[in-house]
């Protein structure tokens, strides 16, 4: 499989992240103030913000340290909920790249299932419960189907993206059972959850980055 | 001594509670990890890493956070940390600043980690005792009570569903039984469980609950149970006596005949394997929430459609999604697993002695029939029948399938004049009223029924002298309708001499047909979507260019004007998907959709440059904000010309839909051979009102919307048709012709009597009316302006 992508490729992934978390900040924020506490655009944007100024400075050589390095720094910029939890993931995308210098399709599908089984084991998200679970859990159950068909990597993401936007779609009219939002019971609903729409765009980032 | 991290959001709290703890036990350690700076709220994972290896002296750490990322910092905090430290540390539960003074004072006193997290645990027994005594004496005081069903059919649905809303909000464990026939205790919360009670007048429900709120819950319900559930007084009884009232006028023609209801028919659940539950679910939870934005839909505007709430209450029934849950986690898909675990349910129903509520249990089914059609992408009920239909609501699909020889009209409790339902219903000449109100909801099939689409007013069981005065209107506009016909086929001229141009929309063969029939000197509309949606690829240009003769054949060759594909967000085709949008109306449709698919495009303006070459054709661009999009366009027209060979009256048009189009109307002129105003969408978006709103009105008669005609009329430079709504509004039809309007392209069926009406106008007269009209306040006074002239005239 000539299928792979390298250290510069996932760099350009988690800037993409960045680029779009920026772009969309507003709109994150907006939909964290119709359930939660309004801090999650900001809160995202300026913990990748750090990344990007942490990567700049000095360019790792290994995809185990790019992830490394941008879950740490997640971690104690972020603030919120989503610093530990896009923290794990990270840390989890890490230690499942190993000391690989290039990853394939199946890889990545690997690496995206550690830091799905990451944010569960840090959150306790299960499904339905309007978390960025909902969106995430088919992006990369769509991935492995796709990879493990051969298909293509670039396709494989298309479908993830599809499977993420589907999965965000459906945490409009469910009730919020974990964080802030909960506390709103019903009132959670009606708006997608913004956890699930930001790992959206991490989704979308990796198609436009690694296709 | 056990050291202390205090993990908040902010630095500003830490160090007010650390200060306040200090002051009983001034020896502890204490750390802090809290807030990203002196100003910015937040929790650092690494700072707390940090914290607990300071606050270690070999006997180990209890942690106390606020709340949520604090914890969730914490416990990855432990991951980064080594082991030998993260065996010494305790995340204590405790509440903050409680649980810190506990521990600083238990800490100090030299206690171990465990003794210190316990005692920080318990800091709250204090002030629970202090504030809520019968609280820490017994947490689990159940309480009961006995309430008699006075609701005249039981516990059925409404009844039921408002104790299950009540229960839900009450959220005390509440539970209940059918005392009098010896029921088991089923959860007050699930509406299918206490549908199966089998609740009648006069039988006996306990209720009992648990908790601190226990007896207040009871008490609540019995309170509710005595206002009879809420249930209002009941609607005119099934078949009894006559009475008549008025809804809102949605298609013009006399509706007479019997009542029918449509049955629905469950949709064929295909025998597809399971993609395992992380797809299954998710298909389940999109349906329902597909099916709970319909519902919702009836319910915008409509505050009396609470007899959806038990619809509602069964979307999200823990009983039956739990089930479907456990089906799915089983290895069955989506449709299976709802199908079978809402027939299980549905059964329970069907083993009840009361008629009645064995009823009930077409709730459940009509629910799960949707639900699965939401989920497998089928169009909706059951729609043959002979008679007046009367339901709810109509989706414009459902208005597709009514057959005109059979149905005779539609009542609809709910719906909107101008929604997509009833612009079929015009399309398709069936009479059609909106708004009647939900009591019609409970007319027995068979009982006589009879309306007048054009005035709103309809009659259930009328008196023979009254159903005869509607006949005798019947025969009224029957002849009307003869003699407009005889003459259909003739030019419509006004009285003083300018020729209008009445063409017809069309959206299928069977349009193209009827256009004809009814004398329409073109089709002003083609909408080609007939042509694209509902299938898995896009068709080709041989197919297209065969469609287009088809309906060039069957309009004898009258000119076609074929609007290109119009689609996007909000009617996704499965082959050129759309990006997800917060807005579709506002998004990627019409034009933009077709330049953002260019082969897509390209066909088919290659099948139109085709058959331009061997019939009179016009091609149409929808939804044009920009003189750009248009230039666009047409470049792309020129190759498929440059393909096809030279098409010699080959015309091109844009649609004027978005106010920014029609007031750059001159803008365009270069570009353009005619343009097309689209009032549906036109009056959308100027007025800012979804046209299926039955809250808003969205007329196109609104003094704003007829100045962007005027606006249009007066700056195009080329010729203007308008093939919206409006144009088939025989009041409108001398207003816009005086506006400059010289086509007015409407549904097949309308073709005479716009014909007739452009007859019976008086360009020179209507010139001062239309500028009053221009000038009014809103749709309502402009149509009393012109009802006035009429009747002066």
């Amino acid at each position: 499989m000539a299928d792979t992508v390298d250290t510069t490729a996932l760099l350009a992934w988690v800037r993409e992240f960045a680029r779009l978390i920026e772009e969309h900040r507003d709109l994150l924020t907006e939909l964290d103030s119709a359930i939660g506490d309004a801090d999650h655009g900001v809160n995202l944007h300026r913990g990748m913000s750090a990344v990007v100024a942490a990567l700049a400075e000095d360019t790792p050589d290994r995809p185990a340290e790019l992830f490394k390095r941008t879950g740490m720094t997640l971690v104690s910029t972020v603030g919120g909920a989503s610093g530990p939890l896009y923290g794990t993931a990270f840390l989890r995308m890490s230690a499942a790249a190993g000391d690989a210098e290039t990853l394939d399709g199946a890889d990545v599908a690997k690496i995206l299932r550690a830091a799905l089984d990451g944010v569960v084991a840090r959150g306790k998200a299960q499904a339905g419960d309007k978390t960025m679970y909902d969106a995430l859990a088919p992006a990369v159950a769509g991935l492995e189907e796709a990879v493990g068909n051969g298909q293509p990597l670039s396709h494989a993401l298309g479908i993830a993206v599809r499977a993420a936007e589907q999965g965000r779609e459906a945490t409009i009219p469910m009730v919020a059972r974990k964080g802030r939002a909960s506390y709103l019971g019903e009132r959670s609903a009606g708006h997608p959850d913004p956890g699930a729409t930001s790992v959206t765009l991490l989704v979308v980032a990796a198609a436009a980055a690694l296709a | 001594m056990v050291g202390i991290v205090l993990v908040s959001h902010s630095r500003a709290l830490a160090r007010a509670a650390v200060a306040l703890a200090a002051e009983m036990a001034a020896g502890a350690r204490i750390e802090i990890a809290a807030g990203l700076d002196e100003t910015t709220l937040g929790t650092d994972a690494t700072a707390i890493v940090d914290a607990l290896a300071a606050a270690d002296d070999g006997d180990g750490v209890v942690v106390l956070m606020d709340l949520g990322s604090a914890v969730l910092s914490a416990e990855l905090a432990l991951e980064l940390i080594d082991d030998d430290l993260r065996s010494r540390v305790v995340l204590c539960p405790a509440p903050l600043v409680e649980g810190l003074v506990a521990a600083a004072v238990t800490a100090a006193s030299g206690a171990d980690r465990a003794e210190v997290a316990r005692e920080a645990s318990d800091g709250l027994l204090g002030k629970l005792s202090q504030l809520e005594p019968s609280v820490s004496v017994s947490p689990e005081k159940d309480a009961m009570g006995t309430v008699t069903v006075a609701n005249p059919h039981g516990l059925h649905a409404r009844p039921a569903a408002r104790l299950v809303t009540e229960a839900r909000r009450l959220d005390a464990g509440l539970e209940v039984r059918n005392r009098t026939t010896g029921s088991a205790w089923v959860p007050a919360t699930s509406l299918s469980r206490v549908a199966t009670l089998g609740a009648l007048r006069g039988h006996e429900i306990e209720v009992r609950a648990s908790g601190p709120r226990a007896q207040a819950a009871v008490d609540e319900i019995v309170a509710v149970a005595a206002r009879k559930f809420d249930e209002t007084p009941d609607v005119p009884h099934p078949g009894g006596e006559p009475f008549a009232t008025g809804g809102r006028p949605a298609s013009a023609g006399i509706g007479i005949g019997p009542a029918w209801r449509r049955a629905s028919t469950p949709p064929d659940v295909p025998d597809t394997p399971s993609r395992g539950a992380d797809v299954e679910w998710p298909r389940v939870v999109g349906a329902v929430a597909a099916v709970r934005r319909e519902i919702d839909k009836i319910w915008e505007g409509n505050p009396e459609a609470s007899i959806f709430d038990a619809h509602l209450l069964l979307l999200d029934d823990a009983e039956l999604l739990g089930e479907v849950r456990r089906r799915i986690d089983g290895g069955q898909a989506a449709p299976q697993a709802f199908q079978g675990a809402a027939a299980r349910i549905a059964a329970a129903f069907d083993t009840l002695d009361d008629p009645y509520l064995r009823g009930r249990g077409d709730d459940v089914h009509a629910v799960s029939d949707q639900v699965l059609r939401a989920m497998l992408g089928l169009s909706g009920a059951e729609t043959a029948g002979d008679g007046i239909l009367v339901a709810a609501d109509l989706t414009p699909a459902e208005a597709a399938t009514l057959d005109p020889a059979r149905v005779k009209g539609v009542l609809l409790a709910f719906g909107s004049p101008t929604s997509h339902g009833a612009i079929m219903a015009r399309t398709r000449g069936i009479p059609m009223v909106v708004g009647a109100g939900p009591a019609v909801l409970s007319v027995s099939p068979g009982i006589t029924v009879a309306f007048d689409g054009g005035t709103g007013e309809f009659v259930i069981a009328p008196a023979e002298p009254v159903l005869a005065a509607f006949r005798e209107r019947a025969a009224g506009l029957a002849e009307r309708g003869r003699q407009a016909a005889a003459r259909a086929h003739r030019p419509a001229v006004t009285a003083d001499g300018v020729a209008i141009a009445v063409a017809a929309n069309v959206g299928s063969l069977a349009d193209a047909r009827a256009a004809a029939d009814n004398g329409a000197d073109l089709a002003g509309l083609v909408r080609t979507e007939f042509l694209f949606l509902d299938r898995d690829a896009a068709p080709g240009p041989d197919e297209q260019v065969a469609t287009y003769l088809e309906l060039a054949e069957a309009l004898g060759g009258r000119r076609l004007t074929l609007r290109t594909l119009d689609v996007g967000g909000d009617k996704p085709l499965r082959y050129a998907p759309a990006a997800h949008e917060q807005n579709p109306f506002l998004g990627v449709r019409g034009l933009r959709h077709s330049l953002a698919h260019p082969a897509l495009f390209a066909d088919q303006l290659l099948a139109i440059a085709r058959v331009a070459r061997e019939t009179p054709v016009s091609v149409m661009f929808p939804m044009v904000s920009s003189v750009a999009e248009v230039v666009a366009a047409r470049r792309m027209l020129d190759d498929a010309v440059a393909k096809a060979g030279p098409a010699e009256d080959l015309r091109v048009g844009i649609m004027i839909e978005v106010p920014a189009a029609a007031l750059k109307a001159a803008a365009f002129t270069p570009y353009v051979d005619f343009v097309s105003v689209g009032t549906n969408d036109l009056t959308q978006y100027t007025l800012a009102a979804e046209r299926g709103n039955a809250a808003l009105t969205a007329d196109g008669l609104d003094p704003a919307v007829l100045q962007l005609v005027g606006l249009v009329c007066a700056r195009a430079g080329v010729p203007v048709a308008v093939c919206g709504e409006l144009a088939a509004d025989e009041a409108a039809v001398r207003l816009l012709t005086a506006l400059g309007v010289r086509e007015l392209s409407v549904a097949p069926p309308a073709v005479p009597l716009v014909k007739d009406a452009v007859r019976a106008t008086h360009m020179n007269l209507t010139g001062s009316l239309a500028q009053r009209a221009t000038g009014l306040a809103d749709a309502a006074a402009v149509r009393a302006l012109l009802k006035s002239v009429s009747l002066a005239g």
